[in-house]
């Protein structure tokens, strides 16, 4: 894949359900290649978001082109490109393991029988068990291997890790993330969990009530953010366009600015901001648009 | 594709099969020993006129010995949603259920195809499974058919095309009330239901009306029904409505009727007589026999065209990504 393609690009896109608007306005730009984390609390339109990008819904407004083509039209080319593990990882569960490969293979043109029968094996599963008897790691660990069987560019996880229990949890990112080391596939997996994020992606798109209010490369994000803190003031220095948040403690203020890297007003101090707090930061923001509804 | 639809229905196919199995060994030997009674075969008696000792003697037997079997017939009229319904309500419902139509349909087999190739095969199995049964149902019947003919509910309703239509309007149901509901038990409630309603209300009020009956005006004959001989409709024919007329072809109330017959009782004499000499007629509507299979594909049309109707909302909610 060359640089500059992109894996991912919206345009206004929205879909609306029966309730209401579970995504709105959604235009994004995610580069191939590399890790992008799309963050957001429980019914801020993320599941709708993925469900969007793998074809299974179809936007209400707007466009979505995977890896340069409309995903709409679900083409089995488009299809065969795209690896996808939805929320709670889903699986036959009367399948053998066996089987769901072969489902697997049934099912694509492109299927590493091979690879994913030795990810399996390195990670002790029998391909003779009912998936319906194995643990939820291992369950999550079987469709994990099924997707990245079909060798996708993109791979999309809706909440990989959100049920499993902490080893567990550790195991598959571990595994994630060595299929990323090995091959040229962008990963596109959305949390709720902000922690550890730093460690594992690259690109962030935050996702709150149906709108994006950030996205962009991790490491420019956090450039261009800093903490500035001074004396207590109700005003601040005079940058309030970029001020994302302004927290007052007893004696002092301290701020969350997207200014680059501007010389810093005298009696203030300027200190890196960790990712984790940068996201809450953009979460906690008020002001965004509520007649959008959640449907996660 | 073939084998993953086995995969994921094979149970289903499997208990179906076993069912048409079991009921249709059962009708085979139980038809042959029925069969059996007709030396020449039950078709050497059809027909008044070829009614001769042995073929009465034989229709005694049938009835002593049988007539219990063509009661319990009765039970496959829900043959046709058994198969129909199982088949069709997991089709999509499972699969919302668990959750996995997330994984079927984000392989690189586009979600059209899927789901063509499910309905295809699934309302396959149903006409097989549900056709071989009516097939063994309709030999099994053939005596019965000779005597009674073929025309009456008990007959109609298991023979010919219309199980196969039915069948398939009950997995045409049941597949997209399983695509609405996103579950499979109630979608299978759902098409019983269906099925039981469009079956009672086609069967009662528009299957009478699928021709125009023809009308039999004769007067009563003195001697009661004995010598009615030549005289329309005959069994295999569908009466619908029956009564009596005046002298005059207008139609007596049942009121006018029930005050003949008082009448009759006060002069002491024989009612079809006192009715002969009043010049009242009797008026039979039908529908003759040999409107059976117009019937049969008018009525198979009708639940056809649902079962498309149906399947065709199916193929729309999942090529616009409804579900």
């Amino acid at each position: 894949m060359t640089t500059g393609e992109f894996a991912l690009r919206t345009d206004g896109v929205g879909k609306r359900y029966r309730k209401g608007w579970a995504l709105r306005d959604c235009t994004l730009a995610l580069p191939a290649g590399g890790v992008i984390a799309l963050v957001g609390p429980n019914g801020a339109g993320k599941t709708t978001l993925l469900r969007l990008v793998v074809g299974l819904l179809a936007p209400s407004t707007g466009t979505v082109e995977v890896l340069g083509h409309d995903v709409t039209a679900s083409t089995s080319r488009t299809l065969a490109r795209i690896g996808f593990l939805a929320q709670d990882h889903p699986l036959y569960k009367r399948f053998t393991v066996a089987e769901m490969l072969r489902f697997g293979r049934a099912c694509n043109l492109r299927f590493d029988q091979g690879l994913a029968e030795h990810r399996l094996a390195k990670l002790g599963i029998p391909l003779d068990r009912r998936t319906g008897t194995l643990s939820g790691g291992q369950q999550a660990q079987v469709a994990l291997a099924l997707a990245l069987a079909k060798r996708p560019d993109l791979l999309v996880l809706d909440e990989p890790v959100a049920s499993l229990d902490p080893l567990a949890r550790h195991e598959f990112m571990q595994v994630l993330m060595g299929a990323v080391a090995e091959g040229d596939v962008t990963v596109l997996f959305s949390s709720h969990v902000v922690h550890e994020l730093e460690r594992v992606c690259d690109h962030l798109v935050v996702l709150d009530n149906g709108r994006v209010t950030l996205t962009g490369d991790i490491d420019t994000l956090l450039t261009e953010h800093r903490l500035l803190v001074g004396p207590r003031t109700a005003t601040g220095p005079e940058r309030s366009g970029a001020v994302v948040e302004t927290v007052h403690s007893e004696r002092h203020t301290t701020l969350l600015v997207r200014d680059g890297a501007l010389p810093v007003a005298p009696g203030w101090q300027a200190r890196p901001v960790a990712l984790e707090d940068l996201v809450l930061a953009y979460l906690r923001r008020p002001g965004v648009d509520v007649t959008a509804v959640g449907a996660a | 594709m073939t084998w993953l639809i086995w995969r994921q229905h094979r149970t289903e196919v499997c208990v179906l099969g076993l069912l048409v199995g079991v009921f249709g060994i059962a009708l085979l030997v139980l038809g042959t020993q029925a069969h059996d009674l007709f030396p020449g075969g039950p078709a050497r008696c059809a027909g008044e006129a070829r009614l001769d000792e042995a073929c009465v003697a034989s229709f005694r037997r049938l009835d002593d010995e049988y007539g219990f079997v063509e009661n319990l017939l009765a039970a496959f009229y829900l043959m046709p949603v058994v198969i129909g319904a199982f088949l069709g309500a997991p089709l999509l419902a499972r699969e919302l259920e668990d959750g996995t139509w997330q994984l079927a349909w984000t392989q690189a087999v586009p979600r059209t195809r899927w789901l063509a190739a499910k309905l295809a095969a699934l309302a396959g199995v149903t006409a097989a499974l549900i056709g071989t049964f009516t097939a063994v149902l309709t030999w099994f019947r053939r005596p019965f058919d000779v005597w009674e003919g073929r025309f009456q509910y008990d007959a109609f309703d298991l023979q010919g095309l219309v199980p196969v239509a039915y069948a398939l309007f009950a997995f045409g149901i049941a597949t997209a009330a399983g695509a609405v509901l996103r579950r499979s038990l109630p979608a299978f409630g759902v098409a019983f239901g269906a099925f039981l309603a469009a079956r009672m209300a086609v069967g009662l009020l528009a299957r009478p009306a699928y021709a125009t009956p023809l009308t039999s005006v004769e007067p009563v004959p003195a001697g009661g029904s004995e010598d009615r001989a030549g005289h329309r409709p005959g069994v295999a024919d569908w009466t619908i409505d029956h009564g009596y007329a005046d002298a005059a072809g207008r139609r007596l109330t049942s009121s006018e009727y029930l005050e003949l017959e008082a009448a009759a009782d006060r002069a002491g004499t024989n009612l079809n007589q006192f009715l002969h000499a009043r010049g009242v007629q009797q008026v039979e509507v039908y529908h003759p026999a040999d409107r059976f299979w117009a019937f049969q594909i008018v009525e198979a049309a009708l639940f056809a065209t649902v079962a498309a109707v149906a399947i065709g909302v199916v193929v729309w909610r999942v090529r616009r990504r409804v579900v």
